[in-house]
Formats: C-alpha cells, sequence, structure tokens
C-alpha cells in the first residue's frame, strides 16, 4: 500500500513528516501546477469547487508514480462540501478508470483509522509525538510566512525575503527533531534579520480573509502574498492551519459568534464567520484593505460576502473579492490586485494628509 | 395607535425557496393568529431580474429568485417573514441513533436572513429552527406568543395545529395523486430536484407542461412515499439528500419508471454533490437520466430540444 494525499502549499511538507513519522510509506504529491489543475479538472464533476478538481490533479501525477491509497479530511462538523470530496474523489477516480482507495480521515476515527491501515500498528505513544510534532511543524511553517509577508515589502534588494524562505523550506525537509528544527528557525531567522530594509518606503497593511486551503496554497492563489509584497503591500493572515484546527473548540465558536453577532446570527459552515470576525478586526485595526480568496461558488464565503461588502461601506475599508476557478488566469489576478493596489494608495495618501491636516 | 380598531399588522411572505419546503404552512399559521398575509406572486421575468441585480452574482439561481421576492414584498407589508432554517428531525425507524437523525439544511438556508436585513429596508421578521436545540413545535409556540404579543384572545395552539393540518392535507393529496399517477399507461418521468425548483413554473421553464406534451407523466420526487429504510452510501447529512436518495431507492425497488430528469439551479452547492450520486442510481438500473440545469439565461428552445431528445433515448 502506497498513501498519498492533496498537496496543500507550504504545509505540504508537514504533511509529509507526519506520514513518515507514523511509519506509512507514501508518495509525496507534487506541486500543484496550472497542467496539473487542467487534468483534475477534466475529470471532477463540473460543479464541484476548485479545491477537489486541483486535488483530483495532485493524485492523478502521484497514481503515475504508483500510489495506490488516498487519505482525505472528512469534515464530519461543517456544513459544506468538504464533507463529500472524499467519496466524490473515489467515485471520480474510480469512474475514470483508475483502481484507488479513498481512505477518510476525521475527527473521531482518526486515530483508529490510521492504526487499522498501518502495518505495524502505531502505537498511541508514537501517534501522539507524531501529532505534536506536526503542530510544531505547522507553526514553524506559519511563523515563517509570516516573517516573509513581513519583510517583502520592506526589503531594499529584491528577492532577498524569497531567498531566505526557500533556503528555509529547503532544509525544513530534512529536519528529524526538535532539537534541528529550533536550529533552523533560529538560523532562519538569524538570516532574516540582517535583510536590508527601506525604511522610508510607505507600507500598506492588508488583511487577506476568505477560504483556509485557497488563502494559503500559493500555488492555487498565485502567489498571492508574494506579488502583493512586491507592490510594497504586507499581508496578514490570521486564518492559518492552527486556527482551523483549534476552531472548532466550543469556547472558540462563542467568542468568534461574539463577534459577528451584530452582522451574522448564525454559523454558515466553512470559514463564512470567521471571514466576518477577521474583516472587522482589520478594520479595526485601521488596515489599508482586505482581500477574500474563493473558490467559486464556495458556499459559505458567497454567503458571507453581501455582509462583508456592507462591512467595507459601513468602515469605509477598501474590499476586493477574487473567486478561483479553473479558468482563472494570472494576468487577471495581477491586474485586480495592481488597480486594488492603486486605490489603497491613493486612499492611504489621503487620509494621512488629512490626518496632518486635522492636527495643526 | 389610537383608535380602537388597529388595523392588523401585514405580513409579507416570498413564494420562493423555502416557502416550497412547506407549502401553504405559513401563510395559514400568520392568519390564524391574526395577521394579514401578503404572498408575493409566482415568478416572473421581472422578479427574476431584480433578484439577479440585487444578489451576490455567485449565489445560486433560486437564491437570486428569493431576493427577487423579497424586493416585491419591499415597501408593500409591514416586515417580511424569513425563516431561518437550520435543522430538522426525521425519521428512520431505528436505522440511525435519535442525533443521527436531525439533519441540516443548505447552509445559505442559515444565513438569509441575515442577508436579506442588509440588503432590505424592510423589516425582516425570522425564527430559527434548529431541532438540533428545541422541537419545532415549541419554536413555534415561543415564536407565536412573541409577535402576538399586542393582539387579544388569540388560540396560539389552535393556530399551530390548524396550520399542520392544512399542510398535511396537502401532503395527503399529493401521495394520492402519486397512486393515481402510477396507474397511468404513459412513460412515467421522475423529476428529481428541490421543491423549490419543481413547483416554480417559471424558474423550471414549465417542464411539467412540456413533459405532458411529449406524451410523458411527470411525477415529482416528493410525491414518492418514502417508505424505503435501507441505508445508504454515503449517507447525506442534508435533510433533503437523504430524502432524495431514499424516494429513488423506493422508486427502483418498486416501480416501473421510464426515465428520470434532474433540474439543478446553477451554483447550487450541495446538487454538484448529490448529482454524482443520483446518476449513478439511474444509471446501475439502466435507465435513461438527464441533468438539466436552470439559471437567468436558460432559453426555452434549447430546453425543449434537449427534452424531445432525451423522450427520443426513452424506451
Amino acid at each position: 500500500m502506497k498513501l498519498t494525499f492533496a498537496y496543500w502549499g507550504n504545509y505540504t511538507l508537514a504533511f509529509n513528516k507526519l506520514i513518515e513519522r507514523l511509519g506509512f510509506e507514501y508518495i509525496p504529491p507534487e506541486d500543484t501546477n496550472s497542467t496539473s489543475i487542467k487534468e483534475g479538472a477534466k475529470l471532477s464533476p463540473e460543479m464541484f469547487c476548485l479545491p477537489l478538481k486541483v486535488n483530483i490533479g495532485n493524485y492523478l501525477s502521484a497514481i503515475k508514480n504508483g500510489a495506490d491509497t488516498i487519505l482525505m479530511w472528512e469534515n464530519i462538523g461543517g456544513s459544506c462540501r468538504l464533507r463529500y470530496y472524499w467519496v466524490v474523489q473515489e467515485k471520480t477516480l474510480r469512474d475514470a478508470g483508475y483502481d484507488i482507495k479513498v481512505i477518510n480521515l476525521n475527527s473521531r476515527n482518526l486515530f483508529s483509522k490510521l492504526r487499522e491501515i498501518s502495518k505495524d500498528k502505531i502505537h498511541p505513544l508514537r501517534f501522539l509525538r507524531a501529532i505534536l510534532s506536526f503542530f510544531r511543524d505547522i507553526r514553524f511553517i506559519d511563523k515563517l510566512e509570516e516573517k516573509t509577508n513581513y519583510l517583502r515589502p520592506r526589503e531594499k534588494n529584491k528577492g532577498d525575503t524569497e531567498k531566505i524562505l526557500k533556503m528555509a523550506l529547503e532544509r525544513f525537509r530534512e529536519v528529524r527533531n526538535k532539537k534541528e528544527l529550533a536550529s533552523l528557525q533560529r538560523d532562519a531567522w538569524n538570516k532574516f534579520s540582517q535583510i536590508k530594509t527601506d525604511r522610508k518606503r510607505m507600507i500598506l497593511r492588508l488583511g487577506v480573509i476568505g477560504e483556509v486551503y485557497t488563502i494559503s496554497d500559493d500555488k492555487v492563489n498565485f502567489e498571492l502574498d508574494k506579488k502583493l509584497g512586491e507592490m510594497g503591500v504586507e499581508v496578514h493572515r490570521e486564518l492559518n492551519l492552527v486556527q482551523h484546527l483549534i476552531s472548532g473548540f466550543f469556547w472558540k465558536e462563542k467568542m468568534l459568534q461574539k463577534k459577528v453577532n451584530q452582522y451574522l446570527k448564525t454559523t454558515v459552515g466553512g470559514h463564512g464567520r470567521q471571514a466576518i470576525a477577521e474583516m472587522l478586526d482589520y478594520s479595526k485595526k485601521g488596515f489599508d484593505g482586505v482581500i477574500q480568496i474563493l473558490p467559486f461558488g464556495c458556499m459559505p464565503e458567497v454567503t458571507v460576502r453581501p455582509i462583508l461588502q456592507k462591512i467595507s461601506q459601513e468602515k469605509r475599508i477598501p474590499f476586493l473579492s477574487i473567486s478561483l476557478d479553473e479558468q482563472t488566469a494570472e494576468a487577471g489576478i495581477q491586474t485586480r490586485l495592481e488597480a486594488f493596489v492603486d486605490l489603497m494608495k491613493s486612499r492611504h495618501t489621503q487620509l494621512k494628509s488629512n490626518h496632518a491636516y486635522n492636527s495643526i | 395607535m389610537s383608535s380602537s380598531k388597529r388595523k392588523k399588522p401585514i405580513i409579507g411572505i416570498p413564494q420562493a425557496l423555502f416557502y416550497w419546503k412547506n407549502p401553504f404552512f405559513w401563510e395559514e399559521f400568520f392568519k390564524n393568529l391574526g395577521f394579514e398575509v401578503v404572498l408575493s406572486p409566482k415568478t416572473n421575468k421581472e422578479i427574476v431580474e431584480k433578484g439577479v441585480r440585487i444578489a451576490d452574482p455567485e449565489t445560486c439561481f433560486s437564491v437570486k429568485i428569493l431576493f427577487g421576492h423579497l424586493l416585491f414584498l419591499e415597501d408593500r407589508v409591514d416586515s417580511i417573514f424569513i425563516p431561518r432554517l437550520k435543522t430538522k428531525e426525521t425519521h428512520s425507524q431505528n436505522l440511525y441513533s435519535k442525533s443521527e437523525n436531525i439533519l441540516e439544511y443548505c447552509p445559505k438556508f442559515f444565513g438569509i436572513p441575515d442577508v436579506a436585513k442588509i440588503l432590505l429596508k424592510t423589516e425582516i421578521l425570522t425564527l430559527t429552527l434548529d431541532e438540533r436545540k428545541e422541537k419545532l413545535k415549541k419554536s413555534l409556540k415561543i415564536f407565536a406568543k412573541k409577535i402576538t404579543k399586542n393582539f387579544r384572545g388569540v388560540d396560539i395552539k389552535g393556530s399551530i395545529e390548524k396550520a399542520f393540518s392544512v399542510a398535511n392535507q396537502n401532503e395527503k393529496e399529493r401521495e394520492e395523486s402519486f397512486s393515481q399517477k402510477m396507474k397511468s399507461e404513459k412513460k412515467k418521468i421522475i423529476l428529481i430536484s428541490h421543491p423549490y425548483n419543481l413547483y416554480d413554473e417559471y424558474a423550471n421553464i414549465g417542464i411539467k407542461k412540456k413533459i405532458e406534451r411529449l406524451g410523458g407523466e411527470p411525477i415529482f420526487i416528493d410525491e414518492i412515499p418514502l417508505t424505503s429504510i435501507s441505508s445508504l452510501s454515503p449517507r447525506f447529512h442534508w435533510e433533503f439528500g437523504e430524502e432524495i436518495m431514499r424516494k429513488i431507492n423506493n422508486i427502483l425497488k418498486n416501480y416501473d419508471v421510464a426515465g428520470a430528469i434532474e433540474i439543478s439551479a446553477f451554483q447550487c452547492g450541495c446538487d454538484a454533490v448529490l448529482k454524482e450520486f443520483v446518476e449513478r442510481e439511474f444509471k446501475k438500473n439502466k435507465i435513461p437520466f438527464l441533468y438539466l440545469m436552470i439559471d437567468e439565461h436558460t432559453g426555452e428552445a434549447g430546453f425543449q430540444t434537449r427534452l424531445e431528445a432525451f423522450f427520443d433515448t426513452l424506451r
């Protein structure tokens, strides 16, 4: 049995490690690219959301390399389509003639299912240790991306930050334990601190909200963070994999509902409420704009979009919503981002001069 | 108001989306409680155009239609009623545990009252129906008490019972018409969709009449009795998904049908999942299956051609 799973941005490295630590034989998914998206979309149900099609594309290349079993998360608590990804993916691949099994993992069966399919019956302690390391790994990736997003608009020599990010991710592949991770982090942070920055540059602060997969996978969102960073925008993403995983706890949910109660009285599945809460938060912090990224037709995100637009009007914060599907072209995204950054820039300068005027 | 003859408050109910989940119930409910009820008219071109303009462009066609109806009611009524449909209890005769019998509505239904509040000026009257937390009748009772605070001598319990009996009568009639239709000699065509697509003749471009004209006997999926209790794989957590799959099981096991047509509103997220399994059931049984998508651009001629071609494939 050779496992594989879907590619998910830089987190894929952490998933690779998790599967390895649990002692499975696996084929790491290849990076998502435009060909794999196209191949995936060809087989997938037309009306399904983009992530499913991208996943299928990832599986196809892994199957070519010998994978025969797929691990897919089943979102049993949520109201959105992610719940049915695994069945639909299995059906899609089988209909296309691949002899493939998709294993559904969810919050209830995670351990028992993994134990069932493992050859040497995973010991609970080993499992626990692997999960803890996994959280450490994704926390590291999140921090790394955060740091990059902060430095990218400030760097004097274009590309300095990117080089360190690439280096750190490359070295992260080889990291075996906690100690090595700590030393890698120290080293990377040290290098980050040596980047020459331009202190006079006007830096815009922007919040990215929306669906967790599309906002954090740079291969799907056309390197959104990098594009914006190079335009002088400091990108903030509050929603990441850690936040996504812990958002199910009931006190988290209560707090979230309290934040958005004025606009939405209930969950709408997915990260609908998070999007509203984050947007309110960004506007309170005086950000220059908010971008929502979603797969085309994503049920929760589409439901809350009129509310986000309302907040944008009320709080006077620029808002751009970008829907992604297999036909989205990079050039179109680039143009829209440039126009939006121009808008934020002029608003930023205007607010600043107004402020100066008022304080005289 | 100073005069002793206080005018009855007018409640507007859109004849779209949730209305068709339980037709006649809500108007009966409010009338019995002493309100005046205004229903929006049947969907028409103007309503669709209005709805398309105001609703989010990526939301499903059915929600766009709903917003058209809401805009029609705007300024004509004191308040517009939109329930927040969250979960519903179903009965599967010991097949599943009690908590597993509580199924969800489409997530778009959850947020509609809030979005309507933002897009409309008229007051929105809403009531959350969540059987995971509270029984349907209890929610109705509390809601009725709240909105009839200023009324005198309202029989709340009686009003609710009466509304249920009207809705049940409607269901009985549907079942009777089903057994009538099954006796027919014509080619029986199962129409699979949500009630708000099936009963909205403008949205589905009069598919019922079109099938009749082509010599078929259209049978709506919700007319089929819910008897099959075999466990399903996958089991849907959406109330309509579970119901539709069980009804399909029933019809395939116990009746003889010529073909099946599934109608989906464009951008219906739930149907994207459901379609895969509905289609599989009919394909397994070698029954011709046609999938039609409806949206604001659907043309009558194209629809007719596809139906005619479909009829040619029927035995």
